[in-house]
């Protein structure tokens, strides 16, 4: 659930990430009608070892450490490489046991005990054990001295879990109080006690495992093993012969013997690659699909389309009520604040924002609207009777003129009830080309509304420091990953969270749908089924889509390009097309 | 001589500490840092970017973080790069390889083609062969470069027969040594041809009216009084003076062979250091850009001290006392 700051047709490479695989992963079993050519045997025939895939990535990777990697040209590759002791199923989306083969819990929540894997080896032939279970959780993830997002994870209402090893195979976490998203967050990578407790006892832990280390240092549990890294060129992953994971038809995983990931900046020339069938996957634009489709039978490749992607876009109007302790003035000009924490000034934004133009424009036709903040994929929290804004300028002129908008001296700009003309910034980050254009679209029916809007893009970081340090902006088109676990986007939606947007690091709720969106999600937690669970987070997106306070955008559609050389493939639109990679076999001639 | 060199050297030094100070007082001058990015992501709290910071010094003042930088780049450290957790000398090693190799490659093309081309348009001065070459060069002066690489990319897809970009095929590793020469010479056709094409253009113009010049010489007209074969003329009186100011301009070239063109390779996917760079600075990971600066730096010095030691030897009017 991390901000999206690259365009929104880079996503291809945050949907891969093992982190979303992970922590957040997924959901929907949204298997298009449309693929008449897959078979979607569940073992069914016996798979086939043997042959290669050639994936793209559009950066080089930044580490091979799984603690220290944050971003996803990392972890898309770490994800092979490492295994949690739960992993959430791909299509199912429910957990499932991984390293741990199977847990209880104690009546009240608190104590879990994980009965560990006795067949599993680190691919160096060491056998996996719970000492390594409490050296990741204990030494690492617990070390100040290490800097990583898990301990941020794994620390529930300030306070530690307590891992203890109670046999060789067998570990017991006590928490602090009930949390509900603790078995999905337990997909995070252990990490062999052999190989990193000296570079952890000479304090180099933190640099271990870059991208300079030499790749037999590197050993998992993951169905693959790294076996060459050339910079700027390839990343080259081989069949773990060690792996555990049988089929269920009792063969040996993985059956493919060999991931190559091509490092490829351009998605134009990611594009030509794929139909030279130098690359075998491919996430591509909207833009690009009527350019493909027709060559699906003559390049011997299929389309998928895989329904929304998952992930967030939205418009957020800058609420901080704040004084600015520099300076002594109010962070937001008080006029302006006063527009933007009118609720019928929110609406009628939210319907002049014209979606199906958006879809057809920006996506080429191939997107869908947003109206809630969880993916409308994520068939666990997914609320589908929130409310929804037309696209409706009469009824946005309706709503603004009830708030006391309204043009008295005819010059086509409406003044609010004081007499000030309205006018605002509206920025966006610089890279994010598609954003760019829906913020044109966006302030095309702003001044049809008789708004002024100054469109303005900007680098970045400088876009970051506006929203998290200096709060001297008006409205920012963003965006957010996807994720499973509401839970997990807490910072943005408690009242008190640093990236409450609108209204940061609030001492107490300012409004009272916030006071009840704050216990929502203190609630939320400790409630242990996901049944259980619903009908909270329904509230909270209904609250959402009732008070506006992000006004959501679109969603563009996730499309797949994948040559058609693979079998046993069942694409699930949250988790892609090759989440199973382990299971996918090549057809005959590929072998 | 030598004290000329000893002195050019003693020169260099305050002007790369003024590169490095400008190019960290710049990179700072922008607004955030590299853990910006972790700020917008939910599951991370402030305490563990302020960690973070701590970690690389950046909670340190500006003038203490450029000086400890200072410290260890005497000590022959380049730093630590944010993005890639390992030391800068590291990531930079192969990078440069890699385009030096992409570089001396659309030298040699450049220049073999371009002084040739340009004698050719001087002999034969406003005769057709010279009307159409200037047209021609005109027309590679003035197309983009990164257009034409997706241009030449374009035709390839359809076309066949070279490689889409890179610098190796996939499966290189199990090739042959001749094998793997010939792949890597094959990947390096497009890129050196877009990269040459715009300066062959103007290197062939340069060539041509310095060509021009020396024939319009008194001394030629009385060499070929004096009954010379035109060869003779035209290639040991003539050509020797007019490529002298071409040294100069290789001695520019030089200093261009490292830094790389940042677009060109990003097209055509070169795994060189023009695209590194352009991330680097994109995502403020100083070290990084400060190290590849510096080698830019140190490259044009050392380009422009070997141009004119080249000059020296090659023109016995000059001389550096």
């Amino acid at each position: 659930m991390r901000v999206n700051n690259l365009p929104l047709l880079n996503r291809r490479e945050l949907i891969f990430t093992s982190r979303a695989k992970k922590l957040l992963t997924c959901l929907v079993v949204f298997l298009l009608l449309a693929m008449p050519a897959l078979s979607f045997g569940q073992g069914a025939s016996a798979g086939k070892h043997g042959g290669q895939i050639v994936f793209t990535s559009i950066s080089d990777p930044k580490s091979f450490n799984p603690l220290i990697a944050q971003e996803t040209s990392s972890t898309s590759i770490i994800g092979y490489l490492f295994e949690g002791l739960t992993r959430t199923n791909g299509l199912t989306l429910e957990v499932e046991p991984n390293l741990a083969q199977r847990w209880e819990v104690s009546e009240d929540g608190l104590m879990w005990v994980f009965y560990l894997r006795q067949d599993v080896f680190w691919s160096d032939g060491t056998p996996f054990t719970a000492d390594d279970v409490i050296f990741t959780f204990n030494d690492l993830i617990y070390n100040d001295d290490v800097p990583c997002s898990e301990r941020d994870i794994f620390t529930i209402d300030g306070k530690e879990i307590r891992v203890e090893k109670l046999d060789p195979y067998r570990v017991q976490f006590t928490l602090p109080v009930k949390f509900a998203p603790f078995l999905r967050t337990l997909g995070a990578a252990i990490l062999p006690r052999h190989k990193l407790a000296g570079p952890l006892a000479k304090g180099e832990f933190n640099f271990t495992w870059g991208v300079d280390a030499p790749v037999a240092e590197i050993v998992g549990t993951g169905p693959y093993v790294l076996t060459r890294y050339q910079p700027g060129q390839q990343v080259v992953l081989t069949a773990n012969t060690r792996y555990w994971r049988m089929s269920p038809g009792g063969q040996r995983l993985p059956f493919i013997s060999k991931i190559i990931f091509l490092i490829v900046q351009n998605q134009d020339v990611a594009l030509l690659k794929f139909l030279e069938g130098e690359i075998d996957a491919l996430s591509i634009r909207g833009a690009d699909f009527p350019l493909l489709k027709p060559m699906e039978k003559e390049k011997n490749f299929i389309v998928f389309d895989l329904g929304p992607a998952p992930g967030s876009n939205f418009i957020v109007l800058n609420q901080n009520t704040k004084v600015n302790p520099k300076t002594g003035q109010p962070f937001v000009d008080p006029m302006k604040l006063g527009w933007f924490s009118n609720i019928y000034f929110r609406q009628a934004l939210a319907h002049a924002i014209d979606k199906k133009k958006i879809i057809d424009i920006v996506m080429n036709g191939l997107g869908y609207p947003q109206d809630s903040p969880v993916d409308p994929n994520n068939n666990i929290f997914y609320n589908p009777h929130v409310i929804t804004y037309d696209y409706d300028l009469n009824k946005a002129r309706e709503l603004l003129a009830q708030a006391g908008f309204m043009d008295r001296d005819g010059d086509g700009i409406i003044e609010d009830a004081k007499g000030n003309k309205v006018e605002f910034n509206l920025y966006t980050n610089s890279n994010a080309v598609e954003r760019m254009q829906i913020a044109a679209i966006i302030r095309h029916d702003l001044k049809r509304l008789g708004m002024n809007v100054n469109f303005i893009a900007l680098e970045f970081n400088n876009l970051v420091s506006k929203l998290m340090a200096n709060y001297d902006w008006d409205a920012i088109i963003l965006g957010l990953t996807g994720g499973l676990e509401p839970h997990f986007g807490k910072n943005v939606w408690v009242s008190n969270g640093q990236l409450h947007f609108w209204n940061p690091g609030q001492e107490a709720p300012a409004t009272k749908w916030e006071a009840r969106v704050d216990e929502i999600f203190d609630q939320g937690v400790q409630i242990l089924s996901d049944k259980g669970r619903k009908p909270l987070y329904d509230e909270w997106q209904m609250i959402v889509s009732k008070e506006l306070p992000l006004i959501y955008t679109v969603l563009s559609s996730y499309l797949m390009a994948v040559r058609d050389k693979f079998e046993n493939l069942t694409p699930s639109s949250y988790s892609g097309v090759f989440y199973n990679l382990e299971e996918i076999y090549l057809k005959e001639k590929y072998r | 001589m030598l004290k000329f060199i000893i002195r050019r050297v003693l020169v260099a030094i305050p002007l790369l500490l003024g590169i490095s100070l400008m190019t960290f007082a710049l990179i700072q001058l922008t607004p955030g840092n590299f853990f910006d990015a972790l700020k917008l992501d939910p599951r991370i709290s402030p305490a563990t970017i302020a960690h973070y910071e701590k970690l690389y010094s950046l909670d340190k003042p500006l003038i203490v973080q450029y000086f400890s930088w200072l410290k260890n780049l005497l000590k022959g450290d380049f730093g630590y790069s944010f993005y890639y957790s390992c030391p800068v000398g590291q990531i930079l090693q192969g990078r440069l390889f890699n385009t030096f190799v992409l570089s001396l490659s659309s030298l040699l093309f450049t220049w073999m083609i371009a002084i040739p081309l340009g004698i050719v348009m001087a002999v034969y001065r406003n005769r057709f062969i010279d009307k159409f070459l200037s047209f021609i060069s005109f027309l590679c002066l003035s197309v983009p470069s990164f257009f034409l690489a997706i241009l030449l990319l374009y035709a390839v897809s359809i076309v066949g027969g070279l490689p889409l970009g890179g610098m190796q095929s996939v499966n290189a590793q199990a090739m042959g040594f001749w094998a793997k020469f010939a792949d890597l010479l094959a990947h390096l056709m497009i890129p050196t041809i877009v990269i040459s094409i715009g300066t062959m253009a103007g290197l062939q113009r340069i060539m041509r009216s310095n060509f021009l010049e020396v024939l319009g010489q008194q001394y030629i007209l009385a060499a070929r009084a004096k009954g010379l074969s035109e060869n003779k003329v035209l290639f040991k009186h003539a050509l020797r003076n007019a490529i002298n100011p071409m040294i100069t301009i290789l001695g520019y070239h030089f200093s261009e062979l490292l830094s790389g063109a940042a677009l060109v390779e990003i097209i055509c996917n070169w795994p060189g250091i023009g695209s590194l760079m352009l991330t680097a600075v994109r995502s403020k990971d100083v070290y990084l850009v400060m190290a590849s600066m510096l080698m830019g730096g140190i490259l044009l010095l050392l380009g422009n001290l070997l141009a004119d030691i080249m000059l020296a030897w090659a023109d016995p009017r000059i001389r550096y006392e």
